[in-house]
């Protein structure tokens, strides 16, 4: 059905691309991050600063371009899905290993996919539930599903379907698959990927070294990294790493905040990059026709939650939060970055005569009250309930504020003890199934805890989950984006880009759209 | 009552605190809103998987049952494994505490430096010019928040001096010494402020009490009174105050061990709180416990030794 191309013609179509500045190797970097990593492994990262490095360490059967969309090889030279979407068989490279030289076999593709879809140890399980059966008979791997599965070649090219050692899991100490994982992290790493980790000081310092039996190949025909290593800080204050930087103590910098941006742009010892991501920011409002306290809630009403819509100038948030390095929603379920993402430029685009057409319609009564839940010491939050609170005064809203911390934010979220509170998103996955399942199919976790529930929306939703025609899973996600935008359960806000400064000798760089940090063609000018 | 046994009484009263302390925070902890599943898992998770996760760390079990577990695991000195680092407490707090007790001992032994003599001076010249310009610097030091002024250090003698590092703890002795002398002073220049005001008003209160005026009529050298008479009286309030500091200190660095980037329990409490990670927590809290109440105890035992008629209380 499909067949991938070879990689080197990707890679010459890259090459073609880039100017013709020859590649330097070695060296190594030292990158200021703002939060450490716990445990970097395919199935035990739940957190971002771990999800962002697994693919580092271990190389996935497929991989996507730095779009984020295009599927390309990587472990597997081919894919193969059948007629039926009942299975998939690949073909693993020839000769390919792992970090201590030995071979990646079959056998190490079954145990870490049947591992990886494992409900009872990983968190991730659920994006592999089609999976039946893995086996293998030298280098053709067959994925035998108990349903047709739309998403399954994207998920054999994410972190958490990465290879890692059958023998190396076998050989280490430790009772549980949990304990063997960290204790591989710790001493006699084996991994697949262009880096291997060297040593980790929880909190201080964690040290990347090149893999030296790593297979994909660099421009110069070389296999990668160009690096011999990457150091990595732990600074979580803003202000410290960009001083960090500006001292030359460190090469990058991630997570610059916006109001930054234009100060290192104008540096010119510093590349100011700012990567399109998946990161949404929008927020719930409570649909339900009772607040948790039992009195009734005007936001049950659609009209309202499209006025609120209506009353909120997008624009003005993107450059009061982001200082403009953002954009409005253009679908209200996905950035628009993500695959199958419709996009009719910003939708509820500011239109008071709108907002107050419609909020008359709905019969609320001016001074209607009104609480925002925001995240208590986020310098964000506050610029958006002060913009918000004079937005909707001029609909007769009176916006009042409620300050929690995340964990209790996460649990009104849950409860429904809310009317509107701030909240955020990053895809894990670049098809549209888990952000339109968080978001807006019910039975996950009522539409991002709004209690919004669509029976056409869920329907499609379902449907669309083991469609295996790309034309008509288009047609259902752009049906399913209407209803979602038209019955506005959000208030929709905008896309902020990955800000990440990096000295100006530092090329080749990428964060991906789901924020995966990639390094194995990143190189140092000299 | 002797030394030692005044010691060893002192020692045991550790123990009801170290009790009261486990029920207060196993209780406290669990009366947040919010749970470690839904700070792990918050928005990518069902209700299943949450389920799920709550099940893994046990927090499906009764109240008591997950006591009785607690306690049964610090009595055999397992603190049990972080939630959020996914490693055993008492591992990561060994790995943590150094770089804060460091900070903090660095800290006090600036505090001393600089608010001792300023103290005597400001004290002998009660009221003059000496004394207001004295008093009037520290207030600033004291009013002006610490991560601004640990940002302002770092900006000018780090950044742009080159004078130091920007932030970090270095890995030997003497790398610890460089690194952490930036966050040091920054933490000194706020309790330094507290102690010199302290000792400032015991000077001038001994100063004119009748025992120092009955040592300057024997005719005793102004060293001698000073030193002898003044500074071991003056001291005793003094040494209270910088005991309560050190416990402060120990646990509260950590707006200076964000700013300046240096791994101690601070952030780490921090990180666990906002975590829901009841081990780290329990674990943080348990060992700050133990912590403050040696400092308290040692304190106590100085301040015996300064004034011999606080050993029968």
């Amino acid at each position: 059905m499909k067949k991938l191309l070879m990689a080197t013609v990707a890679a010459a179509a890259m090459f073609s691309a880039v100017p013709s500045m020859a590649i330097e190797r070695g060296g190594s970097l030292t990158f200021a991050r703002y939060d450490d990593s716990t445990l970097i492994d395919p199935i035990y990262a739940d957190r971002n600063p771990d999800i962002w490095m697994v693919t580092n360490l271990y190389d996935t059967l497929l991989r996507t371009e730095a779009d984020g969309k295009t599927v390309t090889s990587g472990l597997a030279e081919s894919y193969d899905v059948a007629e039926d979407g009942q299975s998939v068989t690949l073909t693993l490279r020839d000769g390919i290993m792992f970090s201590d030289g030995t071979p990646i076999e079959g056998k190490d593709v079954v145990f870490s996919l049947t591992r990886a879809s494992d409900a009872d140890l990983s968190p991730w399980a659920g994006l592999l539930s089609s999976i039946e059966e893995v086996s293998a008979d030298g280098n053709q791997i067959t994925i035998t599903l108990n349903q047709p599965d739309p998403t399954i070649v994207l998920m054999l090219a994410t972190f958490n379907t990465a290879i890692v050692s059958a023998d190396a899991f076998e050989a280490a100490s430790g009772e549980t698959d949990q304990e063997k994982a960290q204790s591989i992290a710790i001493d006699g790493f084996v991994g697949s990927g262009p880096f291997m980790m060297k040593s980790h000081q929880r909190g201080t310092l964690m040290q990347f070294g090149a893999n030296p039996h790593y297979w994909r190949e660099g421009e110069d025909g070389q296999p990668l990294p160009y690096m011999d290593g990457i150091n990595f800080l732990v600074i979580p204050d803003d202000a410290t790493r960009i001083l960090k930087l500006q001292a030359g103590e460190v090469d990058a910098a991630e997570f610059i905040p916006f109001a930054r941006v234009g100060e290192l742009e104008a540096d010119p010892n510093i590349n100011m990059e700012l990567f399109p991501s998946t990161r949404i920011i929008y927020s719930p409002i409570n649909t339900r026709e009772t607040r948790a306290d039992g009195s009734a809630n005007p936001l049950a009403d659609v009209k309202l939650r499209q006025a609120l819509n209506y009353a909120t100038n997008k624009d003005a948030l993107v450059q009061l939060v982001l200082q403009g390095a953002g954009k409005p929603v253009s679908s209200g379920l996905m950035a628009s970055t993500t695959q199958l993402a419709t996009d009719n430029g910003p939708i509820y685009q500011y239109d008071l005569d709108k907002a107050k057409a419609l909020i008359a319609e709905a019969g609320v009564p001016d001074g209607t009250e009104l609480t925002l839940t925001i995240l208590a010491g986020s310098a964000d939050d506050a610029i958006i309930l002060s913009a918000l609170q004079q937005m909707w005064s001029q609909i007769g809203i009176d916006l009042n504020v409620e300050q929690v911390d995340g964990p209790t934010r996460g649990a009104k979220n849950r409860s429904g003890e809310f009317d509107i509170h701030t909240y955020g998103w990053v895809n894990d996955v670049n098809d549209p199934a888990q952000v339109a399942g968080w978001l807006g199919y019910y039975p996950t976790a009522k539409a991002v805890g709004t209690g919004w529930n669509n029976e056409e929306f869920n329907s499609l939703y379902e449907a669309s989950n083991v469609e295996m025609d790309p034309a008509k899973r288009a047609e259902q996600y752009a049906r399913m984006q209407a209803i979602y935008n038209e019955a506005a359960p959000l208030l929709f806000m905008y896309e902020t880009p990955f800000a990440v400064a990096l000295s100006a000798d530092v090329q080749g760089y990428v964060q991906t759209p789901l924020g995966n940090n990639e390094f194995a063609s990143t190189w140092i000018e000299r | 009552m002797s030394t030692i046994s005044y010691f060893l009484s002192r020692l045991l009263q550790i123990i009801p605190t170290f009790l009261i302390v486990m029920v207060i925070i196993f209780l406290l902890v669990r009366a947040l809103p919010g749970d470690p599943a839904i700070a792990m898992a918050d928005a990518k998770a069902t209700a299943e998987q949450l389920e799920q996760i709550r099940q893994r760390l046990g927090l499906d079990q009764p109240l008591w049952v997950q006591f009785g577990i607690f306690v049964k695991n610090v009595f055999t000195g397992n603190l049990g494994d972080s939630i959020l680092l996914k490693a055993p407490v008492t591992q990561v707090i060994i790995e943590r505490l150094p770089a804060s007790g460091f900070l903090t001992l660095y800290a006090v032994l600036f505090s001393l430096l600089i608010a001792g003599p300023l103290a005597f001076v400001a004290a002998l010249n009660r009221n003059s010019w000496v004394d207001t310009s004295i008093r009037s610097i520290f207030q600033v030091g004291l009013s002006t928040p610490v991560f601004y002024i640990g940002l302002l250090l770092l900006t000018f003698l780090a950044a742009r001096m080159r004078w130091f590092p920007v932030g970090g703890y270095g890995t030997t002795f003497l790398e610890h010494m460089y690194h952490l002398l930036l966050p040091a002073l920054t933490v000194a220049l706020y309790t330094s402020a507290i102690i010199m005001r302290n000792l400032r008003s015991s000077v001038i209160e001994v100063v004119d009490a009748e025992y120092v005026q009955f040592a300057r009529a024997k005719g005793l050298p102004e060293r001698i009174v000073l030193g002898r008479h003044v500074l071991r009286n003056a001291l005793i309030s003094t040494v209270t105050l910088l005991g309560l500091s050190i416990g402060n200190l120990m646990s509260g660095t950590l707006v200076t061990e964000t700013v300046f980037a240096v791994p101690g329990v601070g952030r780490l409490m921090l990180d666990a709180i906002f975590a829901r990670d009841y081990p780290l927590i329990q674990g943080l809290t348990l060992t700050f416990a133990v912590l403050v109440s040696i400092i308290f105890l040692l304190t106590d035992m100085i301040q015996a030794w300064l004034d011999p008629r606080l050993r029968v209380a």
